[in-house]
């Protein structure tokens, strides 16, 4: 895995994109990450649906190889932690935090989110019902509990990008959608799909491959 | 051998129809005959000649013969392609029934019986059941289901033609497979129209060796007429595009001159633009004409075949949802807007017209571009010939059988030996080795290979009691059921009127694209989108003359192979027509064109064209196999390109030929074309160029809805299980990277090299290709043949207004050119 970055600086803040569906904010020694969508592959597979669990493995060792390339102390994650019932894949996930006890991990509630908040703060995990500020910077899970006077950094949409070349070529790429007032996380989780729509439309996205991060 | 001509059943029945005025054809004596002396078989006849009653016919003689050995409940099911069908087979069974004087039920079973009828079915079946595959395969996965079934004499599958080469033909197989082992003495009948493989057609039925089967073939034959309908001028007509809505005044007079007319298009969209059209040339046939396709409510359509069979309507428009069916008495005229695509299709159109039997069939061919003037010619001569496309049979789909395998579980649950004897016997699992099958069972109950990372997954699981295999969750039951069938569309909305009452169906893919306050044009009817929920569109009516057509996605079917190779023939005799052949005589001035600035590839001739514009370097080349085909070859030509030297390509195709653009010049002269045309290594290298392309991810589509690993969200439905959404793609990639050896995996590849790539249509392709004079020409401008190819890729990018300036623009510069 090879984790490539890029610096943008907004409203004289520096946040590190990178190639693997996360955001890094060093100043705060936070990893901002959005829609992990953890027990998805599991609630497929009580529904009758065949999805093999190793997708959620290749999710949480790029999380574990993302901690360890920055030393992170704080995971935020913006919305969409878990996709629905508790099932076999929110225990993996507890194990994963116990290994990685030195980190905290917060979490904004998104639409998937439906437990109780009893239920995160027994995992360890705090939870803000619509937002977290921290200094001029508003997280949330998606657009409505955003401020007007701050920037916000969201998740939710899922956002992807299509590449156009001359011949019609077209192909499709997970992306990190920036405006002057917003920040849109794509989806952490591989088994999501992508969404090209943009929310404003002179956003610049940031496409990424395995190898490569580039502005569009 | 008994005669059934001595029993007295036979007398009741001919007593029955002299009365009437009729007597039995040759080839329903022969079916009564051999079902009287207990064979199974198919019966091949053409439609209007009663061949219902043939099969139905022979079973009501048997039980008159011998009551006794008939038991009270199901003795005759009939099974057909289409709801529609049954609707009016049963009212016409139920007259017969009556007439004879038998007190025998006739009932239809499919997704619109009420949940009442249902119930009062299920607590005694009627003695004649019709219904459709996948009604079938639901009432197998009821509660005791078998009893239904125990009492079967007889089934019948109707317009065997239609289900044989697709999916929904393997379910029938697995239907038959069970009802054999329910009722061990059942007779097996397959009815057919005339197709070019009838002795596998009637393998695949009725596979069973211990079973006695015969063939019976009317000898009765239908007249077909075929005119084409030509504008004044060549001109006229565009040379590309698929609507060939100029041409509409033309079938003004010949609506006039017939009592009712069937007007075939070959898409849903391009039936609602005709049926705009129509009426704004003639606004005095408002009241007259309809349009009928598969996306209309099917009350609408029960209403506008009624009107059809009592002589109200003058004109209908429709797509293949009228290809089958009942006969409508009225109809004497049958109308075929652009290319049918196939011999056979063509003929079951035209029959269509002149139902009763010794009337001629008349059909007339509207091209809809200047090159669909060599198909009629091609057409003419292929039904002339008598060449009838086979349907091959689709074999070892394991996402049909992993459906019916978790049907059977959710039902009463089976025995694994059993049913691997069972599904052996199966035309389509004939090859299926023991490791699939214990494949299949592992995915039913475990989800994959590896047990770990499919915890949770209980799908299917052996009951300890009785060692069956069996589905104890209800949630699990109920998705399975709504996701029964192999037929598999796009999310498809509801559309309703704001104020009540339901219009049809378009494609989500298309609405998304709208927004409220939006017009679009469906049941031939300008609607205003008000809002849209629960999968449902609110509509209001619209004041407007126009709107957008929704597009149906999918529709468009490939040439046939047979109908290419008449192609190919007529194209290269096409400089030099026979007298008789007004078509081509028409087409001269294109063709002369063609030829000026290209060439005409004669029969022992492979035309390529290198033309150069801004979008960048294309390469067309023309095998006129079908635009399947045509799409593997394209990305195997890509393919080999891109080992010479680095090359990103994009590819364009109809049924003609294809098309390679590239933003970088393609290494194409005169001695590579050679190696990039050669049938060496040729399996391999599509291999290659498959594994590129995304062909086996579109075909995983559908086997990922069949065997339910996608749930589909139905029409109108509240609960549309949202946390179950992800698209197949998404399942493609996902198992690629962690579950590389699974089976519905394989058999997406499997299904790309058999039926899209067609193996030996390919191979045979090549092997022509190779013994052909190659014949290299770099043209300026796009010419009369790639001209459709580059219009139609563009098709999908661009609205209708634009396409038709661009169209003009291109033309134009063509055009000029010309004249310098």
């Amino acid at each position: 895995m090879t984790i490539i970055t890029k610096d943008i600086t907004v409203r004289h803040t520096i946040f590190t994109l990178t190639n693997q569906r996360a955001l890094y904010w060093k100043e705060h020694e936070t990893l901002v990450v959005s829609d992990l969508h953890i027990g998805k592959t599991a609630h497929f597979r009580k529904a009758g649906i065949a999805i093999p669990s190793a997708v959620l493995d290749s999710d949480l060792h790029r999380l574990q190889t993302l901690i360890d390339h920055f030393v992170v102390r704080h995971i935020l994650i913006v919305g969409d932690l878990f996709h629905a019932e508790n099932n076999t894949d929110i225990d993996q996930f507890q194990r994963f935090m116990q290994a990685n006890s030195s980190v905290s991990f917060e979490l904004i509630k998104g639409n998937h989110d439906r437990f109780k908040d009893a239920f995160y703060q027994t995992m360890n995990i705090a939870v803000f019902k619509t937002h977290k500020d921290i200094d001029e910077v508003r997280f949330v899970h998606d657009e409505q509990h955003c401020d007007a006077d701050m920037f916000c950094i969201s998740g939710h949409t899922h956002p992807g990008v299509t590449i156009k070349g001359r011949g019609k070529v077209f192909i499709k790429l997970p992306c990190f959608e920036v405006s002057e007032q917003r920040l849109i996380l794509p989806a952490f989780s591989e088994f999501t799909g992508l969404n090209t729509k943009r929310t404003v439309d002179y956003a610049v996205c940031y496409g990424f491959t395995a190898k490569s991060l580039f502005a569009l | 051998m008994k005669n059934v001509q001595d029993s007295p059943g036979y007398q009741i029945i001919v007593d029955w129809m002299h009365e009437k005025g009729q007597k039995p054809f040759d080839f329903q004596l022969q079916t009564w005959n051999q079902y009287h002396n207990g064979y199974s078989g198919m019966v091949v006849a053409p439609t209007g000649f009663g061949k219902t009653f043939s099969v139905f016919l022979a079973v009501v003689i048997d039980y008159l013969n011998q009551p006794e050995v008939y038991k009270k409940g199901m003795k005759l099911l009939w099974v057909s392609p289409l709801r529609s069908l049954a609707k009016d087979l049963a009212k016409a069974m139920t007259i017969a029934v009556e007439e004879i004087g038998l007190d025998w039920e006739v009932e239809v079973r499919n997704g619109d019986t009420p949940q009442k009828d249902r119930r009062r079915q299920e607590r005694l079946m009627p003695d004649v059941l019709l219904t459709t595959p996948e009604t079938l395969h639901i009432l197998f996965t009821q509660k005791n289901n078998s009893r239904f079934f125990k009492t079967l004499n007889c089934i019948a599958i109707d317009e065997w033609h239609e289900l044989l080469g697709s999916k929904r033909g393997v379910l029938t197989e697995l239907a038959v497979s069970r009802l054999l082992t329910l009722s061990p003495r059942l007779q097996i009948y397959g009815i057919t129209a005339t197709i070019g493989n009838l002795d596998e057609a009637q393998k695949v039925l009725i596979p069973y060796e211990h079973i006695k089967t015969k063939r019976i073939v009317a000898k009765e034959k239908k007249k077909i007429e075929i005119v084409t309908v030509l504008p004044d001028e060549i001109e006229v007509l565009p040379w590309a595009g698929h609507m060939g809505v100029k041409m509409a005044a033309k079938i003004i007079p010949i609506i006039y001159e017939n009592n009712t007319t069937l007007i075939f298009t070959n898409t849903r969209n391009q039936s609602e633009i005709w049926y705009q059209q129509i009426l704004k040339i003639e606004p005095d046939l408002a009241g007259q004409i309809a349009i009928h396709h598969g996306s209309i409510d099917a009350e609408l359509r029960n209403w506008i075949e009624d009107a059809i069979s009592d002589g109200l309507l003058r004109a209908v428009v429709c797509t293949s949802s009228l290809d089958l069916g009942v006969d409508f008495k009225p109809v004497d005229c049958v109308i075929q807007i652009g290319s049918p695509k196939g011999i056979a299709r063509f003929m079951q159109r035209a029959g269509r017209s002149g139902h009763s039997p010794y009337e001629t069939s008349k059909i007339y061919f509207v091209p809809t571009h200047s090159l669909e003037l060599i198909e009629a010619a091609a057409l003419k001569q292929a039904v002339k010939d008598k060449r009838i496309e086979a349907r091959e049979p689709m074999v070892l789909t394991f996402d049909v059988l992993i459906q019916y395998m978790v049907s059977l579980a959710v039902g009463e649950g089976f025995n694994e030996t059993e049913l691997f004897t069972a599904i052996q016997k199966v035309h389509a699992f004939h090859y299926m080795t023991e490791e699939d099958w214990h494949w299949a069972l592992h995915f039913i109950t475990e989800g994959g290979n590896t047990l770990k990372s499919y915890e949770e997954y209980h799908k299917v699981i052996i009951d300890d009691e009785d060692g069956l295999y069996k589905v104890k969750s209800r949630r699990i039951a109920m998705l399975h059921r709504m996701n029964i069938g192999a037929i598999v569309s796009d999310a498809m909305l509801k559309v309703k009127f704001f104020s009540g009452g339901y219009i049809g169906m378009v494609e989500e893919y298309f609405i998304s694209k709208l927004k409220p306050n939006d017009h679009f044009i469906l049941a031939g009817r300008v609607l205003e989108i008000v809002t849209i929920k629960d999968m449902t569109v609110l509509v209001k009516r619209s004041k407007r003359k126009s709107a957008i057509t929704p597009s149906w996605l999918g529709g468009r079917l490939p040439l046939s192979s047979y109908l290419s190779h008449y192609l190919r023939e007529k194209l290269s005799e096409s400089l030099h027509p026979k007298t008789t052949e007004k078509e081509l005589k028409f087409l001269y001035p294109l063709i002369s064109q063609q030829e000026k600035h290209s060439h005409i590839p004669k029969k022992d001739e492979f035309l390529i064209e290198l033309i150069e514009t801004k979008d960048g370097h294309h390469v067309f080349m023309y095998p006129f196999e079908g635009r399947l085909v045509h799409e593997v070859m394209a990305a195997l030509i890509a393919y080999r390109l891109s080992l010479i030297k680095p090359l990103t390509f994009t590819i364009a195709m109809n049924d003609y030929g294809f098309e390679l653009l590239s933003d970088q010049s393609i290494p194409i002269d005169e001695h590579s074309i050679k190696t990039i045309l050669s049938k060496e290594n040729l399996m391999e290298d599509v291999i290659g160029s498959i594994n590129a392309s995304e062909m086996a991810s579109r075909k995983f589509r559908d086997i990922a809805v069949i065997s339910g690993l996608v749930v589909q969200s139905q029409p109108g439905n509240r609960k549309n299980n949202k946390s179950l959404q992800s698209s197949s793609g998404l399942i493609f990639r996902v198992l690629e990277d962690y579950e590389p050896q699974n089976l519905l995996l394989r058999q997406a590849y499997t299904e790309v090299f058999n039926q899209q790539l067609e193996e030996v249509r390919l191979k045979e392709a090549f092997e022509r290709i190779s013994k052909s004079k190659l014949i290299l020409k770099f043209a300026k401008s796009f010419t009369p043949l790639s001209f459709p190819i580059k219009v139609d890729s563009l098709r999908q990018s661009l609205t209708s207004e634009d396409l038709d300036a661009r169209i003009r623009r291109i033309r134009d510069d063509v055009m000029k050119e010309i004249q310098i």
